[in-house]
Formats: structure tokens, C-alpha cells, sequence
């Protein structure tokens, strides 16, 4: 098949992908703490044999997606009231074990409390501060949570929230409900700073996003218009060809 | 086209949350109504390709991969158990919590239920009950030639009675907390019913340790701000006309490819 059509259909197809990755940048513009992502291209070379009468190889290039950049920016805090909202400011992540006992990071850090006076997420993962998770009971009262995450109650204090960090975090892989997974080892953060009753709004920037979908959308339509011309040079090609031999 | 889908997911929550904040400002003047928010999650991951994967025998790893998200859902409408603002009516049946607590309420088939409405009246035997006749427990009956009653801080219900000097004890109300009040449901008519993930209640004196105390001739307003309410109402409005934009431009490209190649 003819090179145009298939350098076109590498744009087309890394085209296609972009747009998944704008509309679930869009989609998510009010999930707590999320991270925009934007996808990453690469230039492909192929070497081809030379045509006749071209003396050296000819290059042609094709574009392929190489990978998702995960826009790490902190997003802006806003105040909700709830006594078990936090928002980190600055570098962290909360640790939480899920309901099937595996470890997971997240910023987002719209908790409850779950029957059993255990500070969890919406799912059911339990928080974890420095010796586990923290339970409240009644007679506490009413909860402040300190900016280095220390939480105290009237009888006394609690626990600490636990904050950490990791070497590479754009390594880190989501798993849907805000929530990431790694290999990688925590290290707890040195200074945590959090605010109370403030969440951590997701970084998306409309503005930035509805001309990335703009851009990726006259992109596409650039190439079938591309794809089209070389179809028409080909019909072309054929009639007056088929013309001649009439 | 995954596109579509994303969006579309986008605009339903979008919708939700339109749909809470409708409910929060209908509510803004029912008495000891809490306010809600919806609260979103991102959809599940697909993985094209893998961060860390090895990319040759040295032990050089691909330093990002390809996550590609399918969207958003609504995870929980929680509510916000904050006090609301007390204001004053001069009707001695209304009683207002000033900290944490429920009232309790005995439905007429004999269940629990919990309110922090406190807008109640005397029925025809003289029982102090809700506004829809149902009995605050535990059940405290007011004399008919009571002169005037009392309800102090600490929930103690006395009457002066005509030709007496001391007042006469009626009955004590009593509270009700719970571990995680956000996890109530909400039955209508101002009511919550216990759940297994709001925890058992724990009934408790009035101004004790962790209870609120009772405000005489007072109502609790709802905890719904309208200024916040509407900017949120706009941002909602704002974010769904945005997914409606993808999807548009999800449209305009499979125009664009079912028109390749068709002159």
C-alpha cells in the first residue's frame, strides 16, 4: 500500500487516543485531586529502498503514541467544612489498605468515618497513620487534624496521618478511584502539610484542554483531507493510465 | 469510539451533581436539613502500555506508559453534618441541638428513627411529637392546665403548674450520636434511620461529654449556603457543556472519517 495512506493512518489512529485522553481530563474536572494526563508522541523512522532514479535511501517517518504524561501540578484547595476532609499541600500521598488488603496511594482525601469509627474512604480503604489505622469513638468529640496530620480528639491524641512519597511518582499507576499502585518503596515525607476540611480540586484547566481537543480534532481532519487528496491523485493516476492504454 | 463514552460518563455526573445542588437549594429553608455533595472518582485504567516495562537486556525501563482512562462515576453523595445557624421563634415546642446529636423518635410501627428538626407540638393526649405526630421518646406527656413549660440545656422537660412554686419535672430528652453520622439515610420528612455503615446509636445526656446541648424556643436553619451553592451550580453547568464539546468533536472526526474516501 502507498506510504501517504499509511503515515496518514499513524497520525489518525495517535489522533484517536489523544482525544480518549482529553475527554477523560474532561470528564474528570471535578474528581478530587486528579491529575491531568496528555499523551506523548514519538517520530517512527522507516527506512525505505530507493525508487527508481533516486540515488539514496528515502526516510519516511510515522508518528506512534509513546506514552501518558501524568501533570503532577497540585490542584487548588477548596473548603468543604467536613471534619475528615484533608488536602495535601505540597509533595505526599496518603497510604490506604483497600478492603482486599493491598496498599494504595492517593491524594484524594475525602474520608468518612465507616460504622466502626474507623477513618476510611468512600470505597472502605482504611487510612493509615503511623501505627495503623486511626479509630474514633464518641466520647472524642470533636476531631481537629493538625497540619502535620496529627489528629486529636478530646481524649487525647489519636494518631498521625501518614504521608509519603515516592523516588519517581510519574511512575506511579493509577488504578481508578483516585487511587495508584507502585513497586516502589515510601519514604515518609519530612514535613507534611495538610489543611482540614479543604480537598484537593483536580488540576484539569478547561481552557487547556478544549483547545488540545481543538488542535487533535483539525489535526485529524487535516490528514483525511490529506488521505483524500492522495486517493484523488490515485483515481486520477488510474483513469488517465487506463485512458491511455484504451 | 471511546471518546463518547468518556464524555458521555462525564455528563452524567455532571447531571448528579446538578441534581444534589437542586435538592440542597430546594432545601435551604427546611429546618435541620443537612447539605449534600456529590463526590467523584476516576473510572478504571486501561494499560497499553506498561511503565517500568524493560526495554533492553542492560535494565534500561520505559520511564512512562500508556494508561489510557475510561472516565468518571459518581462514588458518593455525602452529606455535611455541620451546625446550622439557630434562629429564634418564641414557640416553646421548638427545640434546637447547639453541637452533635440526634433526637430520637418513635415511629408509629414501633422503629427508631432520628431527626435534628426540632419543630414539635403537643397532640391531642398531650405527648410532645414531631410535626407529623409521631412521639419523641421516650414519650413525655405535658399536663393540660400546665401554665408555661421549660426545656433546659440538659434536656429537662418541667412545667409550672398553677398554685405550685417549683416547677414539676415531666421527663428528660434525651440525644442520640453516632459513630459516623454521615452514613445516616435519609428517610424524607427531616428523618435518618441507622445503618450498618453509620454505626449503632449511643444515647447520652444533653451537654455531656460529646453531646450538643437543647436550645429552648429555637429552630436549627438548614447548613446550606446559597452563595456556595450557586457557584458550584455554575461550575456543574460549566463542566457538563464542556463534555458536551468532546463529544461534538467525538462526532465531527467520525464525520471527518466516514467522509475519507467517499467523493
Amino acid at each position: 500500500m502507498d506510504n501517504t495512506l499509511l503515515i496518514s493512518l499513524s497520525q489518525q489512529l495517535a489522533s484517536y487516543r489523544s482525544m480518549d485522553v482529553i475527554a477523560n481530563n474532561i470528564a474528570n474536572i471535578n474528581t478530587p485531586a486528579f491529575k491531568r494526563e496528555s499523551m506523548k508522541f514519538e517520530e517512527y523512522i522507516q527506512q525505505s529502498q530507493p525508487a527508481e532514479g533516486e540515488t539514496g535511501p528515502q526516510q519516511i517517518s510515522f508518528v506512534q503514541d509513546k506514552g501518558t504524561l501524568r501533570d503532577l501540578t497540585q490542584g487548588a484547595l477548596t473548603h468543604t467544612g467536613a471534619t475528615f476532609d484533608l488536602a495535601i499541600s505540597g509533595k505526599g500521598y496518603f497510604t490506604i489498605q483497600t478492603p482486599n488488603g493491598d496498599t494504595r496511594y492517593t491524594r484524594n482525601g475525602h474520608f468518612t468515618l465507616d460504622g466502626n469509627g474507623q477513618v476510611v474512604t468512600e470505597d472502605g480503604g482504611v487510612l493509615q497513620a503511623d501505627g495503623g489505622a486511626v479509630t474514633v469513638t464518641n466520647d472524642d468529640g470533636d476531631i481537629h487534624i493538625a497540619q502535620d496530620g496529627t489528629i486529636t480528639g478530646a481524649r487525647g491524641q489519636l494518631g498521625k496521618v501518614k504521608l509519603v512519597d515516592f523516588t519517581n511518582d510519574a511512575a506511579l499507576k493509577k488504578e481508578g478511584a483516585s487511587l495508584y499502585s507502585t513497586d516502589q518503596q515510601p519514604n515518609a515525607v519530612e514535613t507534611p502539610v495538610m489543611a482540614q476540611g479543604s480537598l484537593e480540586e483536580s488540576n484539569v484547566q478547561p481552557v487547556v484542554e478544549i483547545s488540545h481537543m481543538l488542535d487533535v480534532l483539525r489535526a485529524y481532519q487535516t490528514t483525511a483531507s490529506l488521505t483524500q487528496s492522495q486517493e484523488d491523485l490515485m483515481r486520477n493516476a488510474i483513469d488517465k493510465l487506463g485512458g491511455a492504454a484504451n | 469510539m471511546r471518546t463518547l463514552d468518556i464524555a458521555s460518563t462525564g455528563m452524567m455526573a455532571q447531571q448528579t451533581n446538578v441534581e444534589v445542588i437542586a435538592n440542597n437549594l430546594a432545601n435551604m429553608n427546611t429546618t435541620g436539613f443537612k447539605q449534600q455533595r456529590a463526590e467523584f472518582q476516576d473510572l478504571l485504567y486501561q494499560n497499553i502500555e506498561q511503565a517500568g516495562a524493560q526495554t533492553s537486556d542492560s535494565g534500561t525501563v520505559l520511564p512512562m506508559g500508556i494508561q489510557l482512562g475510561s472516565g468518571v462515576r459518581t462514588a458518593a453523595v455525602s452529606r455535611i453534618m455541620t451546625q446550622g445557624d439557630l434562629s429564634n421563634t418564641g414557640n416553646p415546642y421548638d427545640l434546637a441541638i447547639q453541637g452533635s446529636g440526634f433526637f430520637h423518635i418513635t415511629m408509629p410501627d414501633g422503629t427508631d428513627a432520628y431527626t435534628r428538626a426540632g419543630n414539635f407540638a403537643l397532640s391531642p393526649e398531650g405527648q410532645i411529637v414531631t410535626d407529623k405526630g409521631y412521639t419523641v421518646a421516650p414519650g413525655i406527656a405535658v399536663p393540660a392546665n400546665a401554665l408555661s413549660i421549660t426545656v433546659n440545656a440538659q434536656g429537662q422537660v418541667q412545667a409550672s403548674m398553677p398554685g405550685q412554686t417549683a416547677p414539676q419535672t415531666l421527663g428528660q430528652i434525651e440525644l442520640v450520636r453516632f459513630p459516623n453520622e454521615g452514613g445516616l439515610a435519609a428517610q424524607g420528612d427531616n428523618l435518618f434511620t441507622e445503618t450498618a455503615s453509620s454505626g449503632s446509636a449511643q444515647a447520652g445526656v444533653p451537654g455531656s461529654t460529646g453531646y450538643g446541648t437543647i436550645q429552648q424556643n429555637y429552630l436549627e436553619t438548614a447548613n446550606v449556603n446559597p452563595v456556595a451553592e450557586v457557584t458550584a451550580l455554575i461550575t456543574a453547568q460549566r463542566a457538563y457543556e464542556m463534555n458536551s464539546k468532546v463529544v461534538t468533536a467525538a462526532d465531527n472526526m467520525m464525520q471527518t472519517t466516514s467522509r475519507m474516501g467517499g467523493s
